[in-house]
């Protein structure tokens, strides 16, 4: 199986044409692996009471953070339908659309990045002691954990590149503020379409993985969180270390 | 590119039941090539620039050959050559556009072996494509005839996506302004489309012309009685008279209620990747008279959405002055 897929350009010497689709299969097939296996493991293992939601409540998104997330989940979903489904031979009318919930996701992406610098940006960053929360039950992680940390590293990363190729391949292509430029060599077209697939196919694994974690029993409650707003203060005792996150109480 | 005097060789199978061609397609799949008269297939590929691994000769099979009459129009077999289309008398009374749009199709001798299916289904003329470029249409990510310095006389001013290569065919628009149905059978049996949508462009499938799946074949063209013996326009504007593709051409079928157009279908060739209907026009002619003054008022409209490229910017007078044409008396 090919990770990149090459042509000749119009001098005939071969140059990157983008990403070899087929992968898009082992992604999902290594994904659905994971999910099995950590889902046989979490069955056969025990673990302590699960905390109750009753009760005292505390703040852990804000609405803006919340409609931020979920304005950006849509836009994902959006750009992975209208890009991989014709692919997989689902045609339709997808590049408008595309582009238009790729400018969305550009929108709340610098959004997001903008407002970062006026929130506690260390709750984010991994560091040495994520490693020691990663290996140590017994240590409670502050407001995020090492493997949410991680989850937001990769797609920081992954919607980065996706959104910096899409922009130049954006620049490209008719819209109804320009006309096609033809501005760039086909080698350079080429990498631009192997780095907006290669990180595509990351992203939709990483979704995969995303989309599973929220469903987990134990991990309801974040995503609860993320609609919602609150989490317990039973939750909270369970699951943070109140000298690393001390958040707002909340109604 | 490299050129050559021989054909590649190629596995070669003829059926003579539908059946058998509708098996061997489903189990070749996109890698079978289905065989009319040859006439758009044998370039592609001697100049190896397709490379199937078999081919289906859809020739022998008396099913898909034929004009047949029936309930409701005409049925006409895929494999039907275009001569006897030209000839057959029932065409001629009833459906003079088809048998117009066909007697303009290249030459005597191509019109002799090109089946209606062969020159519904061909693919687009666009150089760039068929000298076996990696472009968009080819599977690559770029258009070779949409850039500054490119040759783009001959291609779309309309419904461009990405790609900018026509339709090629004449027929394709008679059978649009006829609102005729394609019958596309498979293995698991048979799907009916309206010509509109056996048509496609680039903005939902970059590298096909039609609608047809691998292992579909088209087996018949349907017309409906709803246009039999109305007053028909045909007209093809091309750099020669004789085996050449259009410009731009025009197949307009009108439905007159006295002295006025209760109905219409207008539709020009050579300037879309699809057969492109002008509905603006046909809204416009509705309740009107057949006249020099009718015609002047809803010519310019023939070319309002239009982007022209570069060098096709005469595509835009021509289709105005096709459908001023049309509509004069």
């Amino acid at each position: 199986m090919d990770i990149a897929t090459y042509k000749d350009d119009v001098w005939g010497q071969e140059v990157l044409n983008g990403v070899s689709w087929d992968l898009l299969w082992l992604v999902i097939v290594l994904a659905f692996i994971f999910i099995a296996g950590h889902a046989i493991y979490e069955t056969t293992r025990k673990r302590a009471q699960k905390p109750s939601s009753e009760g005292a409540r505390v703040n852990r998104h804000e609405a803006i953070d919340r409609l931020f997330h979920w304005v950006m989940a849509g836009s994902v979903f959006v750009l992975l339908i209208t890009g991989i489904f014709p692919i997989i031979g689902l045609n339709f009318a997808w590049l408008e659309i595309h582009w238009i919930a790729g400018i969305i996701l550009t929108i709340v992406v610098v959004f997001h990045i903008l407002r970062s610098f006026t929130q506690d940006l260390s709750s984010m960053a991994l560091g040495p002691s994520d490693l020691k929360e990663a290996l140590d039950e017994t240590v409670k992680p502050g407001k995020y954990s090492p493997a949410q940390k991680s989850m937001h590293m990769v797609v920081s990363i992954l919607t980065l590149l996706v959104i910096g190729s899409g922009l130049i391949m954006f620049l490209q292509i008719e819209t109804p503020w320009w006309e096609r430029p033809n501005s760039l060599s086909e080698a350079t077209l080429g990498l631009v379409f192997f780095v907006h697939g290669i990180s595509t196919l990351g992203l939709v694994g990483v979704i995969c993985l995303h989309i599973y974690f929220g469903l987990r029993p134990e991990k309801l409650f974040y995503t609860r969180s993320m609609i919602k707003g609150w989490i317990s203060r039973e939750e909270l005792n369970a699951h943070h270390d109140q000298q690393r996150w001390k958040p707002d109480e909340t109604t | 590119m490299a050129s050559f005097d021989v054909m590649p060789e190629v596995q070669l199978f003829q059926p003579v039941e539908l059946d058998d061609a509708l098996k061997l397609a489903d189990e070749l799949g996109s890698d079978g090539w289905l065989l009319g008269g040859g006439q758009d297939t044998y370039g592609w590929l001697k100049d190896r620039a397709k490379q199937p691994r078999a081919m289906i000769d859809l020739n022998g099979i008396e099913a898909l050959q034929g004009i047949r009459k029936t309930d409701d129009g005409m049925e006409i077999g895929a494999a039907t050559i275009l001569r006897d289309i030209i000839r057959n008398e029932d065409i001629n009374r009833d459906y003079s556009l088809l048998s117009q749009a066909a007697s303009r199709v290249a030459s005597p001798q191509i019109r002799n072996v090109g089946t209606l299916g062969g020159n519904l289904s061909q693919d687009t003329r666009c150089w760039y494509y068929r000298r076996g470029l990696d472009c968009y249409r080819a599977g690559g990510n770029i258009c070779y005839a949409d850039g500054p310095q490119s040759m783009n006389r001959e291609h779309a001013v309309i419904g461009a996506s990405r790609c900018v290569a026509v339709s090629p065919s004449d027929t394709a628009t008679a059978l649009l302004a006829l609102d005729a149905t394609m019958v596309a059978e498979n293995t698991e049996g048979q799907r009916f489309l309206a010509a509109e949508d056996f048509f496609v462009g680039p903005n939902t499938h970059i590298t096909q012309m039609t609608a047809l799946k691998p292992g579909e074949i088209l087996s018949a063209i349907r017309i409906p009685k709803k246009w039999a013996n109305q007053r028909f326009y045909w007209e093809k504007v091309a750099d020669r008279d004789v085996w050449d593709f259009a410009l731009v051409s025009i197949a307009v079928s009108m439905a007159m209620d006295g002295d006025k157009i209760a109905d219409s279908r207008f539709v020009c060739g050579g300037v879309a990747c699809t057969p492109h209907r002008l509905t603006n026009v046909e809204q416009a002619v509705r309740g009107k008279t057949l006249s020099n003054e009718s015609a002047d008022e809803v010519a310019p409209l023939a070319s309002e959405e239009c982007k022209p490229l570069n060098y096709n910017h005469f595509k835009l007078p021509l289709m105005e002055n096709l459908v001023r044409r049309a509509m004069r008396g």
